[in-house]
């Protein structure tokens, strides 16, 4: 999309996993399943604001 | 029974997308955005449906047994007052508690000065969109979210916690609301997703629509900015709502962007570049989008011709269909024109006449859905809706 604007929250996300993994201690395990599974739940955080101003 | 009824849901299921393609089904497909007549077919209030959503579903379930129609929207009341109770919503005149239980709920806009945002704070939403909508607008809107800074509260915690699982059910509640109309009647869900303009967003939401005809006049680089910045996330939510087969479009409701709300100057200048990008894009991923054009938007109709063959199909509520057809019949599925005013006093042969003057003047090579001009509310007649669905099944077979 040509006129995208940059923000530094981009669509889909409200905390973004590069800022929360800054927060963590060294993950010894799947980093990507923590990653996948801060990812899926942060967008619901994002899908609930813009659903209140969209739908209701 | 079932295998019957599944017969029957991809029947209609074909027809439905033939016509959405431009193209020429086995015949007129029915597809009714009916609202608070469900209420009032079901032998619900207005409050009932908006209140208690597995009424409004259990109304629009029997309208889908009861009629033959091909696709209705699963709750086109759609607002569940329960939820924007749960979150503190200010905006709403909830039937039955502010006004009467037998009206559709409304949105109440407030003055001016009292705006969601005020006109200094474009740069906050220009640079931080879902930031802006938690951190400002949505403790302004809501009676219990606490403003930033402000001491938090048991009110504004259960806020989040309430909204947000209500609103999860709610969701989760329209798979299986589609599964029973597909099994029960054999009815397809008619659109899936949302989407609106982000100069409609801003002022219905935002800034309202007094302060948004001062602002394209005193800041039109902020408009035209807060408008790009919304671009991608309404792209976004649009798609991720979107139905993964790509059969039923996206529904895209067009509210006061239009000439005499704005100018044309100012159309062209905010609406239509900062919304032409999104359908070109949604039809990029294969969705189409559903022009829900209420009101009349025919002085726009050179505009949004300007899209690719079969992006969207076009709703025409008070449009001049015939001027509709003419212009954009050749290259989009159109919707709608049978006035609600027509519904609501006329009589079903008054109601049989109409439908054949617009199914003369616009079916006749496909492309064509029946449906009242704008959602029907409880001041429709149950026979004329009735003598709306019957004479378009006698007369419109291709």
């Amino acid at each position: 999309m040509k006129k995208q604007q940059k923000t530094k929250r981009p669509p889909g996300v409200c905390i973004p996993w590069q800022e929360k993994v800054k927060e963590l201690p060294q993950i010894s395990g799947d980093k990507e399943l923590v990653k996948k599974v801060w990812q899926d739940i942060d967008a619901l955080g994002y899908v609930y604001i813009w659903q209140c101003l969209l739908s209701f | 029974m079932a295998k019957d009824m599944e017969h029957l849901y991809q029947e209609r299921l074909k027809r439905y997308v033939t016509a959405m393609r431009n193209d020429k089904p086995d015949m007129i497909p029915i597809r009714p955005f009916v609202a608070e007549f469900t209420a009032k077919y079901a032998g619900y209030t207005c409050q009932e449906v908006a209140h208690d959503y597995e009424k409004a579903f259990a109304a629009a379930r029997k309208c889908a047994v009861d009629f033959d129609w091909d696709a209705v929207v699963s709750n086109m009341v759609y607002v569940w007052t329960g939820l924007t109770q749960a979150i503190g919503l200010r905006y709403y005149g909830v039937p039955g508690i502010d006004i009467p239980a037998d009206r559709g709920f409304q949105y109440i806009e407030p003055p001016e000065e009292k705006a969601f945002m005020k006109p200094d704070e474009y740069d906050q939403l220009i640079e931080d969109p879902t930031g802006f909508l938690y951190n400002v607008w949505l403790p302004r809107v809501s009676a219990d979210v606490s403003a930033m800074g402000e001491p938090t509260s048991f009110r504004n915690n259960l806020s989040f916690l309430k909204g947000g699982m209500a609103m999860l059910t709610y969701f989760n509640a329209f798979g299986k609301q589609n599964e029973l109309l597909r099994t029960e009647s054999g009815t397809v869900s008619a659109i899936a997703g949302i989407l609106k303009a982000p100069f409609d967003i801003i002022a219905d939401k935002l800034r309202g629509y007094l302060g948004l005809v001062t602002d394209v006049l005193e800041r039109p680089d902020k408009v035209l900015a807060a408008c790009e910045a919304l671009m991608p996330h309404l792209t976004h939510v649009a798609l991720s709502g979107a139905d993964p087969d790509k059969n039923v479009p996206i529904g895209y409701w067009m509210h006061r962007g239009c000439v005499p709300f704005f100018s044309m100057e100012h159309f062209k200048q905010f609406y239509w570049p900062t919304f032409k990008p999104i359908v070109e894009e949604i039809w990029a991923h294969g969705h189409q989008v559903l022009f829900y054009a209420e009101g009349n938007w025919d002085a726009h109709l050179d505009s949004f011709a300007e899209l690719p063959d079969q992006a969207i199909v076009y709703h025409v509520d008070q449009g001049d269909i015939y001027k509709v057809h003419k212009a954009l019949g050749e290259k989009f599925c159109i919707s709608g024109g049978i006035p609600n005013w027509l519904l609501a006093t006329g009589t079903p042969p008054e109601v049989r006449d109409y439908c054949k003057k617009v199914i003369d003047g616009v079916a006749g090579d496909g492309g064509y859905i029946m449906d009242a001009a704008a959602i029907v509310q409880n001041d429709a007649k149950v026979e004329n809706i009735r003598a709306m669905t019957e004479f378009t099944r006698e007369y419109g077979v291709y």
